[in-house]
């Protein structure tokens, strides 16, 4: 049978009068939907053989250890960008607040209550932004930027702008340092979330839906689906995603700050679009965000290493959107013609 | 006269209580106007220091609104300018970093010009979604504000000329308020009165429509981008003059507050509707919340909640986004089979 997605793509090209496809045409599609693994081959060829210090087993378990916490927020949200509603900016609110309650409540209460007081946060963050988008039709972008300042404000204010610290000797404080083999902990952690979120992406109902969605919404809802709840399913995953990637972010550095996580929301979207899941919904998937963070961690790693200053770090990763969301664009167009 | 018209517009009544009802059903600003009238009563009953010292009223509206009704012009079309933001702050470092005032601020207008062509370079000739592109735009302009100042604060070489130009000219007026009460009028009469300036509302409504009717759609693209950056880059001229140094790092809160502004205004965020006017009260109701809440000591984390909270509500209580949801209650309570137009229906009050 194959992909029902697929096959739907199928018929309806099918349908429509074929025309010759120009050769430039086809190496924009094929850069659009390849271009990363050449990318990250490229990277890291060069870095092994140009970059001093990359090539050490301690330096790439480094690498992993940094890259998780946001890795796992882009996995999350790639359900977001796959139903076509661009990003959820909320997470950088989102990860601080579920890193600053695991510290803060764990301290008083003890772990489950604590963890109980994040999902709920979690809840709320996802189901605020879903009905807010999914029901009231409001754009994404501007709803998760005044979800983003509600919820750095509320933590702000609950917890005075200080720095939580864990006891120093916890089980969060040695999950945060664990090693299986070379292999950090929050490593495994990214793994497990991509392997999870991914069969749920491609292989149940919902992430059909959360797909379909992307591709023609007026058609989904036609259907018979009810889109709000689906709208609001994305931002869930995103927010419990985001949560762990608090909770990676707390055990790794013992301690939680409400502006731990500035920059959060740029580095994800970052990752998600380089992996090659579209920004105009329906196309891509979770293991392509993984490459997409592999990228994005070793290409941030390079330049620290080559002592290249973060403003540099910035622009070349608003570049490289730039630069990936304008091939996938022009291949697009060119495929339609 | 009225007998004709009323039948020309389908209202049952006639007179004109009616003619005044579709004046105002056609106007967009109802929510801002309802917004400041609330927060003019409730100042009035709490916290009359906001109209006493009115001069810091003015300038606070005056920062708040700049960039935001430079923002109104590519809304209308239907597109969105993240990179605002960060084009202040690039603008001001620029400025601050060339030794030559004079030159210096041509060079920060200069900045605006050239992100609003890339911006719109993005949008129109590849085809990128403005949301993503100027997102992209937003980080790297931040990078390279970074870069050319090294990462600290630059001082600006003639401090006395800043000192100056923070002074009142005339009353209350700083040349920041009258720079601004300039580009607001400037803006109304471009978008209200002008040709090329109504066919941005055109390019927003129905963008295949306008590009049948002649208009150069792309053209009124790269002019909407270029008018919001040259607006941003001056806002962070003007930033840099009146605190005589620039901050790389500038202009993170100009953007939750600008966009606050131009949507509690009434500027529909698909394009379209909208009037630079909504912006002006959208940015008033703003600014007087925010220096009556400075005023009244309520804490800076919980002046954050309050605009996000606005910010909010504003984006999802759009008329028109209310229609659908308010059509779609109706189709989940009388059964999914019976009603078949909200499709249709959504398209036709979204003229």
């Amino acid at each position: 049978m194959g992909d029902p997605l697929t096959q739907v793509n199928a018929l309806a090209t099918s349908e429509a009068p074929k025309k010759e496809v120009s050769t430039g045409a086809k190496v924009l599609a094929w850069m659009a939907d390849n271009g990363i693994f050449v990318l990250t081959a490229v990277l890291i060829a060069v870095a092994v053989i140009g970059v001093e210090g990359f090539a050490s087993l301690q330096n790439i378990a480094d690498v992993f250890h940094r890259a998780a916490p946001i890795g796992i927020v882009a996995v999350g949200m790639t359900f977001v960008v796959i139903s076509g509603n661009y990003l959820d900016l909320s997470v950088v609110a989102q990860v601080a607040t579920s890193a600053v309650i695991l510290i803060a409540v764990s301290n008083e209460y003890g772990y489950v209550p604590a963890i109980l007081a994040a999902m709920v946060a979690a809840a709320v963050f996802g189901i605020v932004n879903g009905v807010a988008v999914g029901y009231f039709k409001a754009n994404a972008v501007i709803v998760t930027l005044s979800t983003t300042y509600i919820g750095l404000g509320l933590l702000r204010f609950f917890s005075g702008g200080s720095i939580f610290f864990g006891p120093y000797e916890s089980p969060l404080a040695s999950f945060g340092a664990g090693k299986l083999g070379p292999v950090p902990y929050s490593a495994l952690v990214l793994v497990a979330m991509t392997v999870l979120l991914g069969l749920l992406l491609s292989r149940t109902n919902f992430g059909f839906t959360v797909r379909s969605f992307g591709v023609n919404e007026r058609a989904t809802r036609l259907g018979g689906t009810n889109t709000g709840l689906v709208i609001i399913g994305a931002f869930l995953v995103t927010a419990f995603s985001a949560m762990i990637a608090g909770f990676v972010l707390a055990a790794f550095s013992n301690t939680a700050v409400s502006s731990m996580s500035t920059g959060y929301d740029f580095r994800a979207l970052a990752a998600i679009i380089v992996g090659g899941t579209s920004v105009f919904g329906g196309k891509g998937s979770v293991p392509r965000t993984l490459l997409g963070v592999v990228f994005v961690s070793v290409l941030t790693n390079v330049l620290v290493l080559l002592n290249i200053s973060f403003g540099y770090q910035q622009m070349a990763l608003g570049f490289l959107i730039a630069t990936a969301v304008s091939i996938d664009a022009l291949a697009r167009r060119a495929g339609k013609k | 006269m009225s007998q004709t018209q009323t039948i020309q517009l389908g209202t049952r009544t006639t007179g004109l209580w009616s003619k005044l009802k579709v004046t105002i059903a056609r106007r967009t600003e109802g929510r801002g106007v309802a917004l400041l009238s609330a927060v003019l009563i409730g100042v009035l009953l709490t916290e009359q220091t906001v109209f006493t010292a009115y001069s810091v009223t003015l300038s606070r509206i005056a920062l708040v609104g700049l960039v935001a009704l430079g923002l109104t012009v590519v809304i209308l079309m239907g597109e969105l300018d993240l990179s605002v933001a960060s084009t202040l702050a690039l603008a001001g470092v620029v400025t601050a970093s060339i030794p030559d005032l004079g030159l210096g601020i041509l060079a920060g207008l200069a900045v605006g010009v050239v992100v609003g062509l890339v911006n719109a370079f993005l949008v129109a000739v590849i085809g990128i979604n403005s949301f993503i592109a100027t997102l992209g735009m937003l980080f790297f302009l931040r990078g390279l504000a970074l870069v050319i100042s090294n990462e600290a604060p630059i001082k600006l070489n003639n401090v006395e000329a800043g000192i100056a130009f923070g002074q009142p000219l005339l009353g209350p007026i700083t040349p920041r308020i009258l720079v601004f009460i300039l580009v607001f009028i400037g803006l109304q009469i471009f978008i209200a009165r002008i040709r090329v300036g109504r066919e941005f509302l055109a390019v927003g409504g129905n963008r295949q429509a306008a590009r049948d009717a002649g208009i150069p759609v792309k053209r009124r693209i790269f002019t909407g981008f270029i008018i919001s950056g040259v607006v941003a880059a001056g806002a962070g001229v003007m930033n840099t003059l009146e605190r005589t140094a620039a901050d790389p790092i500038a202009g993170s809160t100009v953007l939750l507050a600008s966009f606050a502004a131009a949507i509690i205004g009434g500027n529909y965020l698909k394009g379209g509707r909208g009037s630079v006017v909504g912006t002006l009260i959208g940015a008033a109701s703003l600014g007087i919340i925010q220096v009556a809440l400075t005023l009244a000591a309520v804490q800076v984390p919980i002046q954050q909640i309050f605009i996000g909270l606005l910010l909010l509500v504003a984006v999802t209580t759009d008329p028109n986004n209310l229609r659908a949801v308010i059509s779609s209650i109706r189709t989940l309570r009388t059964g999914r089979g019976k009603v078949v137009e909200p499709a249709t229906s959504n398209r036709s009050t979204s003229s």
